[in-house]
């Protein structure tokens, strides 16, 4: 298994990546969402970790602001304040999500209505509201969270899966409204990342570790992702290495997803 | 820079194109790089790249590739399957000697390298596979390059499954790249200009790829920043195939 050693690996893009970049990451209090802000800090980006709550301990060099992605109000003031202090945005990440462990006979409306207005509205709104601050800039990196359920479904957990769709559309219609105007739109998708997410998700079952064992042994990298595996390439997206890339969806997932199911002979 | 120091690294097809913008971006980052091809050494090849004649559908010649890597790096951290060759024309157009030469670069030059190379990467290595968005969408009249492509993309994910952990693989699967290889796919079109006018317009960037868009994205998939990404083939394709085919001046 990697270890938290792994962070202070030599950095796999340029000297300061991301130096003097204005960067938004919704949900960029959570597990992921610390791990990218850091990275961009570390790269020399101005960071805005955009959350519903603050996290407990936040890392000197970001910025919180308050934003919950599925209020269009939020979103404009989230920007107002961005485009005040900078007047202009590089780097925007919707990091923000949620999942609901159900089928659709156990999923209320109410259910379905949250969980697409956090995935899927909340990528929308930030966007809609952080394109005329790209526009400013000259250019900009957009980075979606789709997911590799977004292709593959795991069970009970359709809502989610099907939000995650959404995202891969959406970004795939915006790559190419926006391309022209030297703004890229790409999405992560993350398989099984350590995350209090995942460790909601196994908190369901019998013999917890012994299921965590199974799944881990399933990856033919033999762990899980790290919010740090996650990070480093919303890292690479984000900055100029990757300016012939847009309207993909990117798969970091262990390699789960590239062999059939596992037959128990 | 020296994101791929202490890293030793094979490139196939390192005279030009795409192969040679790997080849070059790996010594900035401190690799220690091999590269081959069919012919004699490029007389502008970096001195600090060594070089070794391989035709890579030759079985013999590869077992030779592999004992000069063996004798020179030990143990290989980089493989990239970049040598290609590509026929313009459709299956009932396609020769039996025209299969050979596709089938046997494309897809069993990148078996006999994998298979040579993969026991010099106990230690852990990153296998990158030059596959293509053809392997995706048919490009007209490139039957046998598409399925070859194909094949490398199926290949790809088999060695992820069946050598990792130690072994991480995945393709990159480019887009129109500006090369040799694509002007001549628009010099058999009616009108070249304007196939070439037509397939900028058809990318969201606004532009055709360059080797080194491919390159960056190879240092990323060597370096340690992609420990948890094997068995995927990559697009690196400035946005093209997100769009749909229809005319992007239809709307």
């Amino acid at each position: 298994m990697r270890g938290v050693s792994d962070i202070s690996r030599a950095s796999a893009v340029g000297e300061r990546y991301l130096q003097d970049r204005v960067a938004v990451v919704t949900g960029g209090c959570g597990g992921i969402g610390q791990a990218i802000c850091q990275r961009f800090a570390r790269e020399g980006a101005v960071v805005y970790a955009a959350d519903i709550t603050p996290a407990q301990t936040l890392h000197s060099a970001l910025r919180y602001v308050k934003h919950d992605v599925a209020l269009e109000n939020d979103a404009v003031a989230v920007m107002q304040q961005i485009e005040r202090e900078h007047g202009r945005l590089d780097i925007l990440v919707n990091a923000a999500g949620i999942e609901i462990e159900t089928t659709i006979e156990q999923t209320t409306l109410n259910d379905w209505n949250r969980i697409f207005a956090v995935n899927v509205t909340g990528t929308f709104l930030s966007c809609k509201y952080a394109l005329p601050l790209m526009r400013n800039a000259g250019a900009g990196s957009i980075i979606n969270f789709g997911s590799y359920d977004g292709f593959i479904a795991d069970p009970s957990l359709a809502a989610y899966c099907a939000s995650k769709g959404a995202v891969h559309a959406l970004t795939r219609a915006m790559a190419c409204d926006y391309g022209p105007e030297n703004i890229r739109v790409n999405a992560i998708c993350p398989g099984y990342i350590d995350t209090p997410m995942l460790q909601s998700f196994f908190g369901d079952s019998g013999n917890i570790e012994s299921l965590k064992q199974a799944v881990r042994d399933i990856h033919p990298i033999r762990s899980y992702g790290t919010p740090e595996d996650v990070a480093n390439l919303v890292n690479w997206l984000a900055g100029d290495e990757s300016r012939y890339a847009t309207g993909q969806l990117w798969v970091i997932d262990g390699g789960l997803s590239a062999q059939v199911q596992q037959m128990r002979l | 820079m020296s994101r791929l120091q202490d890293k030793t690294a094979l490139v196939t097809g390192g005279r030009q194109g795409i192969g040679r913008g790997i080849v070059d971006a790996f010594v900035t980052e401190g690799a220690s790089v091999m590269t081959c091809g069919r012919g004699e050494r490029p007389v502008e090849l970096p001195e600090n790249v060594r070089w070794q004649t391989t035709d890579v559908s030759d079985a013999a010649a590869v077992e030779n590739l592999k004992q000069q890597v063996v004798r020179h790096f030990g143990t290989l951290s980089i493989l990239v399957n970049n040598a290609g060759l590509q026929v313009e024309k459709t299956v009932v157009e396609t020769s039996d000697k025209d299969w050979d030469r596709v089938m046997g670069v494309n897809a069993k030059g990148v078996f006999l390298v994998c298979r040579a190379m993969i026991p010099l990467m106990a230690e852990g290595g990153s296998i990158i596979n030059i596959g293509s968005i053809s392997a995706n969408v048919a490009d007209p009249g490139m039957a046998l390059y598409n399925a070859s492509k194909a094949f490398v993309h199926g290949l790809t994910r088999s060695i992820a499954v069946d050598h990792g952990p130690a072994v991480r693989c995945n393709a990159i699967s480019p887009g129109w790249i500006a090369t040799d290889m694509a002007q001549a796919a628009f010099a058999v079109a009616g009108d070249p200009e304007a196939a070439e006018r037509d397939a900028l317009a058809r990318h969201p960037v606004g532009r055709l790829g360059r080797p080194a868009d491919i390159a960056r994205f190879a240092v990323w998939l060597g370096s340690d920043d992609a420990a948890f990404a094997t068995g995927q083939c990559y697009i690196l394709d400035g946005g093209m195939t997100a769009a749909s085919p229809l005319h992007p001046g239809l709307f």
